[in-house]
């Protein structure tokens, strides 16, 4: 029975989705998008954190890498539907990578080391301009349309709506592999090692590679998102991929609860969707300055973390627990 | 988890969906014209964004008063970039969704490149307060500049250090952004066709705090001055940290360094500087002081340039609106190819001003010195087109 309900409520969620864009203008069309490639992201990013126990702060560098990867890869002549699981593979193959050094320590010293390496890979963009454009952005290396959106059978997927309906099915596609990656032997390796490491090693359980793994499938999923967020953005800078943007992937994930699986996509919706709603509807309550949306939405996060640490999806627990 | 937490937590997904993104449609009054203008108004970019804003607010409120534009009263709405380039391209968009008559701002350059696209999609007409050369070399109809391109400031700026000043090897500090980089890229081609030498280039980060390091560097290279290129805060940090560290070269900058927010922010530090500008209140013209007289009235503080190119932008849309006689997105851009509006036809635009067919614009500049905390004029540069 419980089963059957859940089902029914992801099937009406997801109708929601797709009925959605009917009735929203292009701005909602493209946060919805939006919303769509973080939620992918930080999904990521709590396959690392929230479920392998690793604090990275760089998902937003193999963001980076992915939307890089496969701009200057279709602008080499590649296509763009192998440019994506060439993009995956380099944000994949870069997480392993970073993962090797910086993953011998732990906690808030592995939070520091992926801090100093989103800030190199953020210099790296910036200062590589003949490359990438540098802080003028994609524009300068792709010519001014940037970044072109895909077709897919023959389909062109340039229209807002039409895009949106990729990214949905990303999402869709990718919450369904993590959803079986984390309810295979693996899945439960990761669980075991954040729960308790020394009883998961005693159980032959090589710490060392499941943890890396985590690491690199949390990146290469960010590295996914950004293949995505190149064509949906389609002029960029380097500035969506510098640690703000990685402690704000790092909000969406804590927000959302930690270690849930829904929480990424209920994050990534608060993080995202809240601040533009709040900037829509205070002006019109509060009145000048125009930016008392940042101190309401300051305050909303402070307050929903002060209270329930666990996050949104941890408050129903939080309240059978008063109630007992 | 439990069920009723995924019904919770799906109902609040979809809720935050439905509240936050199907905003009914804004329609469009008879009687209002709407502007919108998508600046920052948080972050970096903050002292920018504020008096661009303020300018903007200062001319839809005169103009109001005295009846709007042909007979229709001016509705504005500012929506804040955060100084975030993503963010000003999501603004953009659902500044289009409600169709306003002129798009306003960014002016962070950077804000501008990644969002003119949109606006130049929709056939919106926008005014930008971004410098950067490549924001009018991409041949987009609909984009207008407030101010001079960086390849317009510059050879001014590189003659006065060689002419001027007498500098034979300059030391450039910049800041490694959108603005800084076509900045000291457009000086460094200035300077090396005029034979002068680039002593050190030191690149600084946007935000910076700690200028201590930077100025060192300059002031080791014995160059025969420095040329500061930041935006408003870090000028005034660094020009603090120049009179800490002694430095007794001459300082020039170009439009920010001289501005009046970096006088009051760096205080007596600022004493002694010089550089071009494109607009100041302190210009040695009537309408301009007028200007900042009422500007200071309404908002308690002196504008600077961004609030006069904000003040600037609103009076050319009322002047090219009122020669066409009607409202027409398409048509005001056609308009504005060429076009040159004068004092006596337009008082608000402030002095005489001429774009030409890429959206760049032309008029006098000044060269100014900061004597006792105050930016004075020294000479009046004419226009490029008569130089």
């Amino acid at each position: 029975m419980r089963t059957a309900l859940r089902i029914a409520a992801l099937v009406a969620i997801l109708a929601a989705l797709i009925v959605a864009p009917q009735y929203l203008r292009n701005y909602g069309i493209y946060l919805l998008s939006l919303w769509s490639l973080f939620a992918i992201a930080a999904m990521g990013l709590n396959l690392t954190l929230g479920y392998a126990g690793q604090m990275s702060l760089a998902q937003a560098a193999f963001l980076g890498i992915g939307a890089y990867a496969v701009a200057l890869l279709v602008k080499a002549g590649v296509p763009f539907w192998v440019g994506v699981p060439l993009a995956t593979l380099v944000a994949f193959a870069v997480g392993l990578l970073l993962g090797f050094p910086a993953l011998r320590v732990q906690h808030h010293y592995l939070a520091f080391a992926t801090l100093g390496f989103n800030v190199l890979v953020y210099l790296a963009i910036r200062n590589e301009d003949w490359l990438t454009g540098g802080s003028m952005g994609i524009g300068q290396v792709m010519g001014f349309a940037g970044m072109p959106r895909p077709s897919i059978f023959g389909y062109s997927l340039r229209r807002g709506i039409d895009f949106y309906y990729l990214c949905l099915a990303m999402l869709c596609l990718s919450t369904l592999l993590v959803w079986l990656l984390l309810r295979s032997p693996w899945g439960r390796a990761f669980a075991a090692l954040r729960d308790n490491p020394v009883r998961a090693e005693s159980l032959a359980i090589d710490i060392r590679a499941y943890t890396l793994l985590a690491f690199a499938i949390g990146a290469g999923l960010a590295g996914f998102a950004g293949a995505f967020y190149a064509p949906l953005v389609q002029l960029f800078d380097p500035s969506p991929f510098g640690l703000l943007e990685s402690l704000s992937l790092l909000l969406m994930v804590v927000v959302g609860g930690s270690g849930r699986f829904w929480g990424p996509h209920i994050g990534a919706a608060l993080v995202l969707l809240l601040p533009h709603w709040l900037q829509a509807l205070l002006p019109a309550w509060l009145g000048p300055p125009d930016q008392w949306y940042l101190f309401v939405f300051g305050i909303a996060v402070l307050v929903l973390l002060t209270w329930c640490p666990g996050g949104l999806l941890a408050i129903p627990d939080r309240l059978r627990a008063r109630a007992q | 988890m439990a069920k009723t937490t995924r019904r919770e937590a799906l109902g609040i997904l979809g809720g935050a969906a439905a509240v936050g993104l199907a905003r009914p449609a804004i329609a469009q009054q008879p009687q209002t014209v709407k502007f919108v203008n998508v600046v920052e108004l948080s972050g970096a970019g903050v002292t920018s964004g504020t008096n661009w804003r303020d300018g903007i607010e200062l001319a839809v409120r005169e103009l109001n008063a005295a009846g709007g534009i042909l007979g229709r009263r001016i509705e504005v709405q500012h929506l804040d970039t955060a100084s975030n380039p993503g963010q000003a391209r999501a603004l953009v968009t659902r500044a289009i969704d409600q169709d306003p008559y002129i798009l306003f701002g960014p002016v962070f350059s950077g804000s501008v490149m990644v969002s003119m696209a949109v606006a130049q999609e929709a056939r919106m007409p926008q005014f930008t307060g971004g410098e950067a050369t490549a924001i009018t070399a991409q041949g987009n109809p609909y984009i207008f500049r407030t101010s001079f391109s960086q390849v317009q400031a510059m050879p001014k700026v590189a003659a006065y250090l060689k002419d001027q000043v007498r500098a034979q090897s300059v030391s450039i500090i910049w800041v490694n952004n959108d603005f800084g980089k076509g900045g000291r890229d457009a000086i460094m081609a200035e300077l090396q066709r005029r034979g002068v030498r680039v002593a050190i280039d030191v690149s600084t980060e946007q935000n910076q705090v700690d200028f201590s390091s930077a100025v060192l560097r300059a002031k080791n290279a014995n160059a025969d001055a420095l040329f500061v290129y930041l935006n408003e805060d870090e000028s005034a940090r660094i020009l603090r940290e120049i009179r800490r560290q002694g430095y007794d070269k001459p300082i020039i900058g170009e439009t920010v360094l001289p501005s009046q927010q970096v006088i009051e922010l760096a205080g007596d530090a600022a004493n002694g500087i010089r550089g071009h500008v494109g607009l100041t209140v302190n210009a040695p013209i009537p309408a301009i002081q007028d200007f900042s007289r009422r500007f200071q009235a309404a908002f308690n503080r002196i504008s600077d340039h961004n609030g006069i190119k904000g003040f600037f932008a609103v009076h050319v849309v009322n002047a090219v609106t009122k020669r066409l006689g009607r409202f027409d997105r398409q048509a005001f851009a056609e308009a504005m190819k060429n076009i040159r509006i004068t004092t006596a036809d337009a008082p608000g635009v402030l002095m005489d001003v001429s774009y030409d067919d890429k959206g760049n614009l032309d008029r006098d500049s000044f060269l100014v010195e900061v004597r006792n905390g105050r930016q004075e004029v020294v000479a009046v540069l004419p226009p490029i087109g008569r130089s």
